[in-house]
């Protein structure tokens, strides 16, 4: 049972990162930024339960704040921009971060050992849940009690007048701001809880690999963050979990007794649901 | 009366044919898919047909005085590190008494990290599951866990003797510049930690580096920087892929150091087929040339299985070979209910080996599951590693 608790794991996590993108594709925005956000909170956590010896609850709050935080301090520049501009300014943003921790050096003694991140080495021995005697069933609850507080969040946000309010902007954003709706305020909110869950999504990912570099938050990881809610629908967000469990769950875990088909196969089935679901898994049908 | 002669020689006969069927599961795992496939391809190549050697042979021998043949089932972690961690959960859910793998030190590191650290430790909830590593080769990482064992040359002797060889063979050369793929961990950590110390250590004067990513496709910029240095020897920490691209962009740009060192994982047949004239007279230090009977066998046999042989999958070969020394010597059971208990007895017998016996020479283990591999330093010449020097 260890496989599949291991991997209700990593679909939590993954399923942080799409919603984290999903609440940003709801004001029509497209963020390639969401990896660094995600490498952000990785990093923060790692370090604070590694060498500042905080538990890991705490260590994801200060991930989620700094996540949040640097979403809100990139999203007032670069939502000033649009459509494939904005694609440009969030993927340098993205590739910024990567490099910033391909530099970034800080280890501190810790017995006879040196612990911390050290660049393009990476960060490892981040062993909190193995430390703690945590078992994988236990890690796997644990994330998705995280995962199921950001379901829960959007849904309510889908449901209130914030949600609406989301749903206008990425509809029409000229019909949205001639009713009084302040475009920068709702981008920047949206960027900003994006940012929070994209952190703790971090922070929960390196406790899972127990090592972390800069080359895990790269391009390709940014573009898994916005396919997983275009290929699972805008309209719920149940589709983000649900592109998820298809990606994670069955085109990389279900298909790789099929070895070097399988990377074929996966792009295949992805244009036939694409094509099959234009609007996404849970979105309009194809003749809707 | 004839129905039950009829029934004891049914029983005896399933006996029979179940004790013939004892198997013990082997996994291997690593690339199989993406730029460093052809490391999983070879390696997996190699533990089926060690496996075939050792089954024709009657297999290993089990507590009871059974023999069981021995099974390789292969998972391909296409080098991602959330694969690799997923694959040995996946691994250690069957009846697999031993891993071998992974291929890349990026996906070793976090799997490493997963495992319990210190045996017995029972506050440590992590995976405990004996992993021996065949590629994976950036220095150290054996440490991470108790659990985790390696068959991997040891980088550090290896370009120390280099450098120390080159120094006394040509001692008009003063000078060393590095050629970085920087976004691999291994041929990152070996320039920064093991070339570039080992050089200097010897002597040279390290006059600088210059830096490209596996996937990048042109490579202008960073020979005219390796140029303009003329340094007088040219160490290329790269995989064959992009140092075949570094090569050709060298001798587009007539770049002609004095004396060409490459990555120990460059000293295999893609690097020849891709670039051989380029790298003409490269050196490298490996742990694998088809040098006696029993290495010209195994890469004989490795080919047959459609694998090429190299100092990564030969250390894949000598790994089945050294499991089953150790099964017997630990007489594991074989039986289905034992398999915690099997996989223990491995990780015990793996800890207690001082030296193993290799392809080419004595293995010598240290303490934290790490090897000491004979090597010897092979030059690429009209489309073939020949033996240059073997320092041992």
């Amino acid at each position: 049972m260890d496989f599949y608790f291991g991997l209700a794991q990593l679909i939590g996590v993954h399923t942080l990162l799409g919603l984290s993108a999903y609440i940003v594709l709801l004001t029509g925005q497209v963020s390639l930024a969401q990896a660094g956000f995600f490498a952000v909170g990785a990093y923060a956590a790692g370090m604070l339960t590694v060498l500042a010896g905080w538990h890991l609850v705490p260590a994801l709050g200060a991930s989620a704040l700094c996540g949040g935080a640097l979403a809100c301090a990139v999203g007032f520049p670069a939502l000033r921009v649009k459509g494939l501009m904005l694609v440009i300014a969030t993927l340098a943003f993205g590739e910024g971060v990567r490099l910033f921790f391909f530099n970034f050096d800080y280890q501190i003694a810790k017995g006879e050992l040196k612990v911390g991140p050290v660049g393009g080495e990476g960060f490892r021995q981040i062993r909190f849940f193995p430390e703690n005697g945590w078992e994988t069933w236990e890690v796997m609850l644990f994330i998705w009690v995280f995962v199921a507080g950001a379901m829960a969040l959007l849904w309510w946000f889908d449901r209130s007048r914030y949600g609406a309010v989301l749903r206008a902007v990425g509809e029409d954003e000229l019909a949205a701001q001639s009713v009084g709706i302040n475009l920068t305020a709702v981008k920047v909110s949206a960027m900003t809880v994006g940012g929070a869950i994209a952190g703790v999504g971090g922070g929960l990912y390196a406790h899972y690999t127990t090592h972390i570099e800069h080359a895990s938050f790269n391009i390709l990881l940014a573009t898994f963050a916005i396919a997983y809610p275009i290929v699972g629908g805008l309209r719920s967000v149940y589709g983000t979990l649900l592109a998820v469990i298809f990606v994670q769950g069955i085109l990389v875990e279900g298909l790789r007794f099929m070895g070097d088909w399988r990377n074929l196969l996966f792009g295949a089935l992805i244009v036939l649901a694409m094509n099959l679901r234009p609007s996404g898994i849970l979105g309009k049908g194809r003749h809707a | 009366m004839n129905r039950i002669a009829f029934a004891i020689s049914v029983a005896l006969a399933v006996g029979v044919a179940h004790a013939q069927d004892k198997t013990i599961k082997i996994a291997g795992f690593g690339a199989k898919s993406g730029p460093v496939r052809s490391f999983g391809v070879n390696s997996e190549a190699a533990l089926v047909a060690a496996a075939d050697v050792i089954n024709k042979g009657g297999g290993v021998k089990l507590a009871d005085g059974s023999k069981a043949k021995i099974a390789i089932e292969f998972y391909d972690d296409r080098c991602n590190a959330e694969e690799g961690i997923s694959v040995i959960r996946r691994i250690a859910g069957t009846d697999a008494l031993v891993a071998v793998g992974p291929t890349c030190s990026n996906v070793a590191e976090p799997l490493f990290g997963i495992l319990q650290k210190k045996v017995d430790d029972a506050s440590d909830s992590g995976l405990q599951f004996p992993v021996f590593t065949d590629v994976a080769i950036k220095v150290g990482l054996a440490k991470i866990s108790q659990w985790a064992f390696r068959n991997v040359p040891n980088e550090m002797t290896m370009y120390n003797s280099l450098f120390y060889w080159l120094r006394t063979q040509y001692p008009g050369l003063k000078t060393v510049y590095g050629g970085v793929e920087e976004d691999f961990a291994h041929s990152r950590a070996t320039w920064y930690i093991v070339m570039k110390d080992r050089a200097a250590a010897s002597g040279f004067e390290v006059v600088g580096n210059t830096k490209w990513l596996l996937a990048d496709t042109n490579f202008a910029t960073q020979v005219r920087e390796m140029k303009k240095a003329n340094a007088d020897i040219v160490a290329i920490s790269a995989h064959p892929f992009s140092a075949c691209g570094a090569l050709k962009e060298m001798a587009r740009q007539g770049v002609k150091p004095k004396v060409l060192v490459g990555l120990t994982s460059s000293s295999s047949m893609e690097t020849l087929q891709g670039c051989a004239k380029q790298a003409e007279g490269m050196i490298i230090p490996t742990s694998f040339a088809p040098i006696n009977k029993q290495a010209v066998a195994a890469a004989k046999t490795t080919a047959n299985f459609k694998g090429a042989a190299d100092l990564h999958s030969m250390a894949a070969w000598e790994n089945v070979f050294i499991l089953k020394q150790v099964m017997e010597s630990e007489r594991i059971s074989g039986k289905p209910g034992d398999v915690q208990a099997d996989r223990r007895k491995i990780r015990d017998g793996l800890a207690k080996l001082k030296t193993t016996d290799g392809l080419i020479g004595v293995t010598k283990r240290d303490a934290e599951g790490e090897a000491d591999k004979p090597y010897l330093f092979v030059q690429a010449k009209k489309g073939e590693w020949k033996v240059l020097h073997n320092p041992l």
